[in-house]
């Protein structure tokens, strides 16, 4: 590839313009954090940030009520985690559809308090925060249930990993299936100092260690992450976490903090 | 390096301390970047209810993904118009998908481009309004394929039909127009 053709990938990337091939290549390189595509992507996305920031427009106060009550009436636990995890402190049993009911009214009803919104607008955001309640709890009972199928499954890996010196109080336990994925469960970590965050590592034979995602640890020091299914990743024999610049980093360079053999 | 000025790396403190769950800087940062996040998201969707919608959803997943930004890879500003991008776009195209709307979205100012305008004097003042600033500066064409991308959410491809150009002239106009507002950004700052 050219230097021109990965800029033009880059800015077709940057305005969401990309589809298709063009579009897995160019997400390809950046997963591989290819030095010169993430250069170009980066100046892009400045200059495009830059562009919007020369219209704001203020938004209705509504929205900003809405996000505290629905930050308000999820568990820190949960809220905490990069997308795809769950929290570990709370088990969740099966939600029936009222639970779900009452959780949705909780959060409209919060909501309704903090602002002291007029009656007819108290209803509408009932209804709004009720909606997305269910939405998440649906899309948390489906993670849940794929949950279950791995636990079911005699092919499941379960290691146990203990804390290292810098966190010798830290457990944690790693569910892993080759196709399905897996979970890790954390308790008795620190928080992440400013600018850091946890890494997780599955390491197969002499390979290098294979990123299998970032997390972030709650109030209670416990944390949870589930783990996709990795490219080029079926059995694991060691599973490790350590303490990397926010974001995380293609090969560890943090001190560690967990480590397991399974 | 991403440009950090001041305000960015106090707003990167705060995107630090949203992912340790700390809601006042949460309530701060939406404080600080809200009217920055909407501003883009209205100009893609003009209908204000699923703006707000979307605008919600945007800063839902800052709360949630927080400790996935990495202050190496760009600004919170940047991190921010990417994710409202991407959402805002979402929404349009499945908008369009269903039908919901009734006229193009895509404003027709932008989608006619710059040639044919002509010397209307009211279409002339709309185009002004439409883009004052930077993008009024670019060429022409530059400026309409990042229009109709950015604002349009139109692919490469869709942009090409759009225009009856080929698809590599559409590529190296998006690229040349982000390279030109990046240099204008910068002498801006010089």
């Amino acid at each position: 590839m050219t230097p021109d053709e990965l800029s033009e990938l880059a800015a077709g990337y940057a305005l969401g313009a990309l589809e298709g091939d063009a579009r897995a290549r160019f997400e390809a390189l950046v997963r591989a954090r290819d030095a010169e595509a993430l250069r170009a992507l980066r100046q892009y996305e400045e200059s495009l940030a830059r562009l919007a920031a020369e219209h704001p427009e203020t938004p209705p106060a509504s929205v900003k009520a809405a996000l505290l009550a629905r930050i308000a009436a999820t568990p820190r636990g949960a809220a905490s985690m990069p997308d795809g995890a769950i929290s570990m402190t709370r088990p969740r049993p099966r939600r029936s559809v009222w639970t779900v009911v009452l959780a949705g009214a909780l959060a409209a009803g919060i909501a309704a308090i903090a602002v002291g919104l007029t009656v007819s607008a108290r209803y509408e955001r009932r209804l709004e925060a009720l909606g997305q309640e269910a939405a998440e709890l649906r899309t948390q009972v489906q993670r849940e249930q794929s949950l279950l199928a791995i636990l079911r499954d005699p092919a499941t890996q379960m290691v146990a990993l203990s804390g290292q010196a810098t966190s010798p109080e830290a457990r944690a336990r790693m569910l892993w299936h080759e196709k399905a994925g897996g979970l890790l469960v954390a308790a008795g970590l620190p928080p992440a100092p400013a600018g850091k965050a946890y890494q997780l590592w599955a390491i197969a034979g002499t390979r290098p260690p294979v990123s299998a995602g970032v997390f972030a640890v709650d109030a209670q020091g416990a944390a949870s992450l589930r783990v996709p299914p990795l490219a080029g990743v079926a059995r694991v024999d060691v599973f490790a976490v350590t303490l990397e610049p926010a974001g995380g980093r293609p090969a560890p360079s943090g001190p560690m903090v967990l480590v397991g053999k399974s | 390096m991403a440009a950090s000025t001041p305000a960015s790396s106090a707003a990167a403190d705060l995107v630090a301390r949203i992912a340790r769950g700390d809601r006042q800087a949460f309530e701060r940062f939406y404080d600080s970047h809200a009217s920055l996040a909407f501003g883009l998201i209205r100009r893609v969707l003009r209908d204000r209810e699923s703006a707000e919608e979307v605008l919600q959803e945007v800063f839902w997943q800052v709360w949630q993904d927080a400790a996935g930004f990495d202050p190496a890879r760009g600004t919170p500003e940047a991190w921010l118009i990417m994710r409202a991008k991407t959402r805002a776009i979402d929404k349009l195209r499945s908008m369009r998908r269903r039908g919901q709307t009734f006229v193009a979205p895509l404003d027709e100012r932008v989608a006619r481009g710059p040639e044919t305008r002509g010397d209307d004097p009211a279409l002339a003042a709309e185009d002004r309004s439409l883009a004052q600033g930077a993008l009024e500066q670019l060429p022409g064409p530059q400026r309409q394929a990042i229009e109709l991308a950015f604002y349009g959410g139109l692919t490469q491809a869709e942009i090409a039909a759009r225009l009856g150009e080929p698809l590599g002239t559409v590529k190296t106009r998006m690229r040349l127009g982000l390279e030109r507002l990046r240099a204008l950004f910068k002498a801006d700052e010089a």
